[in-house]
């Protein structure tokens, strides 16, 4: 829910709360003020009535007499109001009167002298209260609902352009994020942290990164050196049998260390953008090239392999290309069975590779991530695919991997 | 032949300095931009072996000084940086081949043979050891003037052993000369088993000796 809607529903829950309160307050009110100003009107006539007796000692004519009862000398009532229903022949209906009840002597005879004063129809008021109430209320419901919208509009614009902006920042691009400046505190203050938060990022992405390059290269010449006195020392010839396989183990996996460091040195470049050259190369003659240097390992594992090639042209780097293509090729040859078969296709399209091999028993999310490997048993480091999966990504290239009825089937959908 | 090594590794420095010395070349050593500078320009070498980064400078000016004063030399750039655009930048400002680090001893020496029969012979000079003689530009090899018939991975091997020989060439630099650098092949050592059975094959039924001796179990020696 947005912030528009939800602020609307928020003010709708208000009203509706609201406007019972009102229609509740509104009768009351106005039912105290009228009662009162009949009060004073009826105690004035009675104040008017008295005087004139007093005075004059005569009765006079008035519209509010309702009734004069002559009562015994000790009879208690006096100065009382309420409120009671008349039937009304005219209307045929009886009708709210306020009366009121005091006592004078008429003649020496004392007198009740009961006044009345017709009242509002209330359910009349109530139906007009709600009806104006309503509308009072749905005006200030549309009123707020267009001023809100309004806000919406203009005064968070800067946000939700920012919003945009930070929402299409990749921190492995170069480019910094302008953020729309705004007079309101609250976005600027935002603004500032939003601001503050990227460069920290950023400064922390960059030291990994430097840190993660300098190690994968740093390490390169020390272990060269490593690897060189290993071969010294296995050339020596005068090794007992268990310190050459002391001698060998440090040998293979110095190797092992080298081949990680180069693979990740290769990933870092190509995350970097280190690859800008877009050669329009012919995929068709890479994979007949990595073919033609596979021919002896397919010859060797006896595998039936079929090509069908169609010339696609494609523009990327033609050396990331050439390692992509190994790549899967080459996980073809090595994980397949022994007298196994290859079926590689090339059109505009797509470029598909299966073959038979064993089953994987990693997930097909976790082939593409670092170190991941379908069997542990084979000496690969599991970089391969994570590679590929970069060099897809670079060039916007699909790669989906299926398992069809104990086949592996890899396909590299071209963007286009 | 006569080499300059520039290199500020100084462990490494003396590896290629005593591996190359040990094939009989002279080899002179540089641990920094201003004292391989000079060394450069004023006395002649075959080949540079040159890394780029140094303490004071890059290799690649000292590429670009030694072409300048058109000095006619064999540069081979040896860089820890991995980095293909240095590759490319190092290529086309004179230099002729490429090696990322960690690069095989073995790897270097057939490197830096390959150049300098390419700069001094322009490539048409044979290789010959014993009854075995290699015309590398035609890709051919002669057992008692025979011409023999090897596949392209065969005729590696053998050039890479010739060009090595008397040395230990473990599988892993024989897989890395013959597949390149970014294979990882589980089966490659198996292959490299299968080509050599077929290359002693062939040399023995020429009438050649077999020269290749398998070392423990970590690698192969070609020698007499």
């Amino acid at each position: 829910m947005n912030l528009v809607t939800k602020t609307n529903k928020y003010y709708l829950i208000f009203f509706i709360f609201l406007f019972p309160l009102m229609v509740a307050a509104d009768y009351f009110l106005i039912q105290y003020v009228v009662n009162k100003e009949v009060d004073d009107i009826l105690k004035h006539e009675s104040e008017r009535i008295s005087f004139n007796l007093k005075e004059n000692e005569t009765f006079p004519s008035s519209n509010y007499i309702f009734s004069t009862t002559p009562v015994t000398e000790d009879f208690p009532v006096s100065n009382k109001y309420r409120d009671t229903l008349i039937y009304e022949a005219y209307a045929d209906k009886l009708m709210p009167y306020r009366m009121y009840e005091f006592t004078a002597l008429i003649d020496a005879q004392k007198m009740k002298i009961s006044l009345k004063h017709v009242l509002l129809d209330m359910n009349e008021l109530i139906v007009w209260l709600f009806v104006t109430t309503t509308l009072v209320i749905l005006l200030l419901v549309t009123g707020l609902f267009f001023i809100n919208q309004g806000i919406y509009r203009w005064a968070w614009k800067p946000f939700f352009e920012n919003l945009s902006k930070l929402t299409n920042y990749d921190i492995t691009k170069k480019n910094p994020v302008n953020l729309e400046t705004s007079n309101i505190s609250e976005f600027k203050e935002l603004n500032r942290i939003v601001t503050a938060l990227m460069n920290q990022v950023k400064k922390d992405f960059q030291n990994l990164k430097e840190f993660n390059e300098n190690i994968s290269h740093e390490i390169q010449t020390p272990l060269a050196i490593i690897r060189n006195k290993m071969v010294l020392l296995l050339e020596s010839q005068d090794l007992k049998e268990k310190e050459l396989h002391w001698v060998q183990a440090v040998y293979q996996e110095a190797n092992k260390l080298s081949k990680i460091g180069k693979s990740l040195t290769l990933i870092s470049r190509i995350e970097n953008q280190e690859f800008t050259r877009l050669d329009s190369v012919d995929i068709s003659v890479i994979v007949d090239n990595i073919i033609g240097n596979m021919e002896e390992m397919i010859a060797f594992k006896n595998l039936e392999i079929t090509v069908k090639l169609n010339p696609v042209k494609v523009k990327c780097d033609q050396i990331l290309a050439n390692i992509l293509f190994t790549n899967l090729i080459k996980n073809a040859v090595q994980h397949n069975l022994e007298g196994g078969y290859i079926e590689i296709l090339l059109n505009e399209e797509k470029f598909e590779i299966v073959n038979t091999g064993k089953i994987s028993e990693i997930e097909t999310e976790q082939l593409f991530k670092r170190f991941q490997r379908g069997n542990k048993e084979t000496e690969s480091l599991g970089l391969g695919l994570a590679i590929n999966q970069k060099i897809c990504e670079m060039y916007g290239f699909l790669l989906d991997y299926s398992l069809q009825s104990g086949k592996h089937k890899l396909s590299l959908y071209f963007n286009n | 032949m006569k080499i300059l090594v520039i290199e500020d590794n100084i462990e490494l420095l003396k590896d290629i300095k005593n591996f190359l010395e040990e094939q009989g070349n002279i080899c002179e050593i540089a641990t920094d931009y201003k004292s391989a500078f000079m060394k450069a320009v004023i006395f002649p070498y075959d080949i540079l072996v040159v890394d780029i980064t140094l303490p004071d400078g890059t290799g690649l000016d000292i590429i670009k000084e030694v072409k300048k004063e058109n000095i006619d030399v064999g540069i081979i750039i040896i860089s820890a940086k991995n980095a293909i655009g240095d590759k490319v930048n190092g290529l086309e400002i004179g230099a002729d081949d490429y090696l990322t680090k960690p690069f095989y001893m073995a790897e270097l020496n057939a490197r830096i043979k390959a150049l300098y029969r390419r700069k001094a012979y322009k490539g048409s000079k044979e290789i010959i050891f014993n009854e075995i003689k290699i015309r590398p530009d035609n890709h051919e090899v002669f057992i008692n003037d025979r011409l023999m018939n090897l596949t392209k991975k065969e005729f590696d091997i053998l050039h890479f052993f010739v060009a090595n020989r008397n040395r230990l060439l473990t599988k892993e630099a024989i897989a890395e000369h013959l597949w390149g650098d970014h294979i990882e092949m589980a089966d490659s050592f198996n292959f490299i088993y299968t080509h050599l059975a077929n290359l002693r094959k062939k040399i023995t039924k020429f009438g050649g000796r077999d020269y290749i001796k398998s070392i423990y179990s970590v690698g192969y020696k070609f020698s007499d």
